[in-house]
């Protein structure tokens, strides 16, 4: 291990900052805080809990004064003198420092210049991230030609400084690829690849970036990467990570950035919208930010064990995103690194704690705002709505209706329904079911939980076409109501009838009930569900015997006329076996009816009515037709379509926009108190909303809430939240950030690569008024960005990381842009903004292996058409089962803020790329256009599909390989028609049957071959 | 991200093995030779491992790999391992609140006016030379008991499921940190170039009621993704995508290989970005895995008596037993950690239905899978644990009659076997009431500080720096049960 220190920093040191030297000015942050942090601030430094000896190296007050011993740590000038010196050189085990069971020792380099700092009279500095950043001069460099904007000449001047020179500037095809990826996360179509490759103006590039930035696709990609901040998921966490709908506040981040919303203006809406004088709705949905944490609905958790950790939650994350701090390390105690005592975590957590919320299943508050993109979508309800409410307004033609419908009633014979007695009965789970004068079946003792009535009873009746159930009420039965369980309700999950022939019992007939028709149904209960095969799940019909406790009626229309000549045996079965116990039907009474079934919805009209609406309309006397048309009016009035259409749409369009959960402040604040070892339940002293002493502190009139905290963040004298920010976008371009640890800017993060340019990034973001577009431009349209990656292994070796930035960013694609680039090449990306997630190819079994508790789970509900084609930031989120095509990429699972994925490079990856459907079908799609689109030759048509994969022609070598690969395949295809077909039949979309299956087939082969070249996958 | 010095390294032998044209050799070899962590090759004890941190293990290490079956839900102790011949009379008495300490209770219970103690319904009995104690529910593991190691006094401070196996799993309630297994892969890499280092098998799940699980179980947190564990799967392919898509032949596949290899060459000599060289490897790792995994899933070449130690369950895909023998299979062929997640212990009601149940599903497996081992010479370097979350209350839940039991944090046991752990040892003790510990308790943190021993690694010292700090498994705590390891 310390092999390996001593190469890096050697390697460091020569890249990075050629210091160590012992003439040269040794600096505080750069040589000397890194040693003191890792080695020695853990028992002194600023935790007070665990300080050894009265000495804190943090400061130098205490470390040049006296200590608890009476030495001085450090004699600035002195060398000799310094206890410091003596501690960590000498031979003693038992005084040596950092002690055997501390921290990893110091290395000869290390004391070598801890002793040159002391000699050159042991200066501190603050922390640089604390210090707000300063306009830094713009460099003089020796080349001028090459810098194209300020940012080149920070990077050149490094470069001059160690005698390296930038690399040249990447050709045509691979910068506008890397400008697509970059800018809208999208591979450049050929056609604005030929844009740019013909464009002589001088500004054919920065043109070529602003139709990028321009695009909708740009607003997508960065949204994208914001959710990984932002931990947004689809779904709850936690155990049971049930479903969420959070994607509207999603589409507000989408929407946010493509209107190129201000970053100050991005943070505090966020943070703080609800509280925004007059706040509008669409700045409390941008609130829903801080609700993106799981939250649990586990039984029998601790509600305020769970409300605190959301709390936590919200903290961290703040912290993380906006001051790359490591805030959360001072929950349990004074943060042993960073001046963040335990009091002022709690401080801050103040301001997050007063939403009024629940632990357990705590999703309130939540509010019902329109995604800002889906306004066509809801156009399109209010379009209808209106259309049917002006025609609601028109007079009714209600007389040509009453006479169409007297004459549809008074032409059919009626001859009703006849009760059936049931000759035996049979309870599955032990109920006694008992006959009554009225040949109703009383429900009574065992209440078993799941149960099926067998009823059986005889009828001479043949060409009979329907079936009564009638489920009455008694007082024996919970509540007086018609169902067995304690609440009233009965759920019969399945009703059932099979017809025997008495004169030859072989005869059997299980009759299919094609409709059903129920006088009352519970919403999401409704009748058909007795029908349809489904005897089981959570799946029948019920009558809101809760709050209804009245008898209800359904008919079950049988698709044809039944029963036999001779007499006819019915056994009917009812069933309970939905996951409901006890639900038993109290009651039940069967009928059965030989009329027409276009009669059936006669029956109950009375019968005088009938014979009214029997006579001609001039034969009726006004009272008789007064009656007919209130009777009419009452039941069959034809408004009452046009009135129920309009309610389904009215609910339809509220469905469309689910309640999303935002932040809100409890009218009477919360009290928030120190929690001793970060422990729920072990508050101590009380303490009030404020920010950490290190910082500038909050204006006296701010309000001390969340909306003063956001408006404290973007105050352009804060020293992190611009620079935290910019070099995140530094981060997403090249790799690293110009701070590589881009989640931690304290003491133990690392240093910038170039201080002054981050300095100078940031300050030019505000300088902007926080423009994010401005600042991908710059940084895009810089030099340094555009230089080749194409250097050579002898560059990568001296500078694996790209710290120096002498060549342009190589890196593999994030999971998202490898798969909608799979997509987009193949033309089957379909780019629909915003909108509910989807369900895109998963591998059958995934969710419910894991988790198949009832009511808690269910199959992954794959989605077909556009929804397995669209962009993968819309791809549904379960944070315990992300989906497999992105987390094998690396995409994180979203249980918390992620800053900076990982960049892996694993056999699953290769596995996922070669086989996995959606791959293979895009490749097909890929091939078919080679076929259609490519040209007329096999040169053309490989040379077509290579160029929408890498945005480059290939060269004679590539091609060759290409060429023998594409006729070895068809070869093999042409003799395995069988095998092409199976392969070209991968995924839900027909393949192209106009085309030559094995020429196809071969094609398809290739494009796999392009798909899975590290360059398909690799930003270059 | 993959540690640069390393990358390097590669970079540089490849170059000094293959000159600046390597197209004529195997690429198999090729990848082979390049997937190796050099670093690691000098200082690592085993030399034939893949990865992993210079400098670990710290010591000679006891065991090379370990079985972990995970019982998820929370088994009852008092049935099943931690004999109480005390409850006989208290039997349906009221637990007194000296023993409770008003220690808290799950939203389950805590309306509960009355805590009636409810024995165990299960007999006792002693097993081996050692005279463990064990249920009779538990019959075939009363033949491996000399083997095991039952520990009756561990302890955690969850009382939830998802808290407490996330706790179990990583050392920490709230998601975020990496698992065991991802650590492990970390630290210690991999012996096998043919399979993942981590491998998870699940059993299907019966019991309907059962606690659900989730990836973050067997998750890297904020190790580098590539530790993560791999889920082998008993329906599909066995690890996601592992087929080819239909029409695609084996010849087929390797000719696409070579061509990938081959273009992906080219472009390395032109780029010289040694990302593209692991990714030709990783391409080849996948190619194998495409005949090493179906092999070994694949069991018709195991014996007869092998088949009949793990039951007629070992013939179904998915079971525990079948899960069992694939562990065993997983082990010979150097899979560092294999995690198999058994569902459906938590029996809040009726315990005495369920119980026998999942005590059938799992005992044979988990006894055979020690014999086994240990016949073929192999349990004395693989550490093999059987155990849940937490316990369960000695006090009913619910009706007596059709008792139930609730969450216990506050003992609960497991077993240890093999690889560095004392055999035939029964540790710690509770109170008459199995309700507080009383001797040798054993914290979580405890626990994962002892396998981190076994496996020849300071716990203190297999850390990893995020966000400022280095993290480990035992966060700031734990203390290697020296009483129990070898």
């Amino acid at each position: 291990m310390n092999v390996i220190r001593i190469i890096m920093i050697a390697l460091t040191a020569t890249f990075l900052t050629c210091v160590a030297a012992a003439e040269e000015k040794v600096e505080f942050n750069r040589d000397v805080l890194p040693i003191l942090s890792n080695h020695c601030y853990a028992c002194h430094g600023p935790d007070s809990a665990t300080r050894e000896a009265g000495l804190r190296l943090d400061q130098r007050e205490s470390t040049t004064g006296k200590a608890d011993s009476g030495k001085r740590a450090v004699t600035p000038g002195n060398v000799q003198v310094s206890e410091l010196i003596r501690r960590i050189t000498t031979e003693d085990e038992n005084e040596r420092m950092p002690p055997v069971k501390g921290p990893k020792p110091l290395n000869a380099d290390q004391i070598a210049t801890l002793k040159t700092w002391i000699m050159q009279g042991a200066e501190f500095q603050p922390h640089w991230a604390f210090i707000p950043p300063k306009q830094p001069a713009i460099p003089k460099t020796l080349n001028s030609a090459w810098p194209k904007n300020e940012i080149d000449h920070f990077v050149l001047a490094r470069l001059e400084r160690v005698g390296i020179k930038p690399a040249r500037e990447a050709n045509r095809e691979t910068l506008i690829r890397r400008v697509a990826f970059d800018l809208t996360g999208l591979p450049p179509t050929l056609k604005e690849i030929d844009l740019f490759l013909s464009d002589q103006s001088p500004h054919a590039y920065e043109q070529m970036v602003d139709r990028y930035l321009a695009s909708p696709a740009y607003g997508e990609h960065m949204a994208r990467h914001w959710l990984d901040l932002a931990r947004y998921a689809d779904s709850n966490g936690y155990q049971y990570d049930t479903e969420r709908e959070q994607w509207i506040w999603r589409d507000w981040v989408i929407n946010a950035y493509n209107s190129n919303k201000p970053f100050n203006e991005f943070t505090i809406e966020q943070l703080a919208g609800d509280l925004l004088p007059a706040a509008t709705d669409q700045q409390r949905l941008a609130t829903g930010f801080n609700r993106n944490h799981g939250i649990t609905i586990e039984g029998g958790i601790i509600d305020e064990e769970y409300r605190t950790e959301y709390v936590m939650d919200r903290l961290v994350t703040t912290g993380d995103v906006w001051l790359a701090l490591t805030i959360g390390c001072a929950r349990c105690h004074e943060h042993k690194f960073d001046p963040i005592s335990q009091k002022e975590f709690y401080q801050l957590y103040a301001f997050f704690n007063q939403v009024p919320e629940r632990g357990m299943q705590g999703f309130a508050p939540k509010q019902r705002i329109p995604s800002p993109l889906a306004s066509d979508s809801q156009k399109v309800f209010d379009v209808e709505l209106a259309r049917l409410k002006a025609e609601l307004q028109k007079p009714a033609e209600i007389d040509e209706q009453l006479n169409l419908w007297s004459k549809n009633i008074s032409g059919q014979a009626v001859s009703g329904w006849t009760v059936v007695e049931p000759l035996t009965m049979k309870s599955s789970g032990g109920t006694t079911l008992t006959k009554l004068a009225d040949n109703s079946l009383l429900a009574s003792g065992a209440n078993p939980q799941k149960d099926v009535y067998e009823i059986v009873s005889k009828t001479d009746a043949t060409n009979l076409t329907a079936v009564r159930l009638e489920a009455l009420t008694h007082e024996s039965l919970p509540g007086s109501g018609p169902g067995r369980h304690s609440n009233s309700n009965f759920v019969l999950s399945e009703f059932e009838l099979t017809a025997v022939s008495t004169a030859d019992p072989s005869k059997q007939q299980t009759i299919k009930f094609i409709r059903a028709i129920a006088d009352y149904s519970q919403a999401n209960y409704e009748i058909d569900k007795a029908i349809d095969g489904n005897q089981t799940g959570n799946n029948g019909w019920a009558v809101d015997g809760p709050t209804r406790k009245l008898p209800a009626t359904a008919l079950f229309i049988a698709s044809s006329p039944f029963g036999f000549e001779g007499g006819t045996e019915l056994q009917f079965r009812l069933r309970h076996e939905a996951g409901f116990s006890t639900h038993g039907v109290g009651r039940p009474r069967l009928s059965i009816t030989d009329d027409t079934p276009e009669t059936l919805e006669l029956h109950g009209i009375p019968a005088d009515i009938r014979q009214i609406a029997g006579k001609e309309r001039d034969q009726r006397t006004t009272n008789e037709q007064k009656q007919l048309q209130e009777y009419f009016l009452a039941h069959h009035n034809p408004q009452q379509a046009l009135e129920q259409r309009v309610a389904e749409l009215e609910k339809q369009k509220v469905a469309a926009i689910p309640e999303t959960m935002i932040m809100q402040d409890m009218a009477q604040p919360r009290a928030t108190y120190l929690l001793d070892r970060g422990q729920y339940n072990e508050p101590r002293e009380q303490v009030s909303p404020d920010v950490p002493a290190i910082f500038p502190a909050m204006p006296k009139t701010a309000a001390k809430n969340r909306l003063g905290f956001a408006n404290w963040l973007v105050d352009p004298g804060h020293p992190l939240t611009a620079r935290v920010a910019v070099n995140r976008y530094w981060q997403r371009l090249f790799g690293l950030g110009l701070v590589k640890t881009s989640e931690d800017f304290g003491v133990q993060g690392e240093l910038p690569s170039h201080p002054e340019l981050l300095d100078w990034l940031a300050l030019e973001f505000i300088r902007s008024g926080w423009d994010i577009k401005h600042m991908q431009r710059l940084i895009v349209n810089s030099a340094t960005y555009r230089q080749t990656s194409h250097v050579g292994a002898d560059a990568y070796r001296k500078d694996p990381e790209n710290r120096l930035l002498a060549r342009g960013p190589r890196m593999r694609l994030d999971a998202e842009q490898i798969r909608d680039a799979t997509l987009a090449v193949g033309g089957s990306l379909v780019q629909q903004q915003g909108g509910k997630s989807v369900y895109p190819y998963q591998p059958k079994g995934l969710w419910l292996e894991l988790n198949n508790r009832p009511n808690y789970s269910k199959a992954y509900p794959q989605g077909s058409g556009n929804d397995l084609y669209r962009r993968s930031l819309y791809t549904f989120w379960k944070r315990t089962v992300p989906s497999p095509m992105l987390k094998t990429l690396d995409a994180p699972e979203r249980e918390f803020c992620t800053i900076r994925r990982s960049r892996t490079n694993t056999p699953l990856q290769a596995l996922l790329l070669l086989n996995g459907p959606q791959f293979v079908e895009a490749a097909r799609k890929l091939a078919e256009r080679m076929l259609t689109e490519g040209g007329s030759t096999v040169d053309e048509q490989i040379t077509y599909g290579f160029r929408l994969v890498t945005a480059r022609n290939p060269s004679t070598a590539e091609l060759a390989v290409f060429r023998e690969a594409y006729d070895t395949d068809l070869k093999h295809y042409t003799n395995a028609q069988n095998a092409a077909q199976k392969l070209l039949q991968v995924g839900d979309s027909a393949f192209n049957k106009s085309l030559n299956q094995a020429e196809l087939a071969a094609c398809t082969s290739l494009a796999r071959v392009f798909l899975n070249l590290d360059e398909a996958i690799t930003k270059e | 991200m993959p540690h640069p010095l390393s990358e390097m390294q590669i970079h540089q032998n490849r170059r000094q093995f293959f000159g600046r044209s390597s197209t004529g050799i195997g690429v198999v070899a090729l990848a082979s030779l390049l997937n190796r962590d050099l670093f690691s090759k000098e200082t690592a004890s085993d030399a034939s491992r893949v990865g992993g941190l210079p400098g670990i293990p710290h010591f000679a290490p006891k065991a090379k790999r370990v079985i972990y079956l995970l019982q998820s839900g929370a088994p009852s102790q008092v049935d099943l391992l931690d004999f109480k011949p005390s409850l006989e009379k208290l039997h349906m008495t009221e637990l007194p609140d000296t023993v409770r300490k008003g220690q808290r209770l799950t939203g389950m219970t805590a309306g509960q006016k009355q805590f009636p103690v409810v024995k165990s319904p299960w007999k006792f009995q002693q097993h081996g030379e050692s005279g463990t104690w064990l249920s009779d529910l538990l019959p075939h593991m009363g033949k491996v008991a000399d083997d095991i190691c039952v520990i009756n006094s561990m302890h955690t401070e969850a009382i939830n499921h998802d808290p407490a196996i996330t706790f179990f799993q990583s050392g920490h309630q709230q998601p975020g940190r990496p698992s065991i297994g991802a650590w492990l892969s970390y630290g210690l890499g991999s012996e096998t170039e043919n399979l993942p280092s981590f491998v998870v098998l699940l059993s299907k799940n019966s019991f309907n009621q059962a606690q659900p699980l989730y990836d973050r179980l067997w998750g890297s947190g904020f190790l580098s993704s590539k530790y993560q564990g791999v889920k082998f799967r008993s329906q599909g392919d066995p690890v996601l995508y592992l087929s080819d898509p239909a029409g695609g032949s084996d010849a087929n596949r390797r000719m696409m290989l070579d061509r990938l290899s081959k273009l992906n060459q080219m472009r390395e000599q032109e780029i010289g970005d040694p990302e593209i060289t692991a990714r030709i490897a990783q391409y080849e790792m996948a190619y194998r895995m495409q005949t090493s995994v179906p092999e070994l899933a694949d069991i018709s070449n195991e014996s007869a008596s092998t088949l009949k130690l793990y039951g007629d369950d070992v013939k179904e895909p998915g079971t525990h037993a079948a899960n069992c023998l694939l562990a065993r299979r997983l082990a010979e062929r150097g899979v560092r950690f294999i995690q198999v997640f058994h569902r459906g212990w938590d029996h809040h009601s009726n315990v005495q239905q369920h119980l026998p149940t999942l005590a059938k599903q799992t005992d044979q497996g988990s006894a055979a899978l020690i014999a086994d081992l240990k016949q073929r010479g192999m349990l004395d370097e693989t550490l093999v644990i059987w155990g849940g979350e937490f316990g369960r209350t000695v006090y009913s839940q619910g009706n007596p009659k059709a008792f139930g039991r609730d969450h216990h944090p506050r003992c609960f046991s497991l077993w240890m076997a093999g690889g560095g752990i004392k055999p035939g040892l029964t540790y710690g003790r509770t109170d008459d009431y199995c309700y507080n510990i009383t001797e040798n308790p054993v914290h979580v943190h405890d626990f994962h500080a002892t396998i981190l021993h076994c496996l020849g690694i300071n716990h203190e010292r297999l850390t990893y720096r995020f966000q400022g700090r280095d993290y480990r498994l035992t966060d700031v705590h734990g203390t290697v049960v020296k009483d129990i390891v070898k």
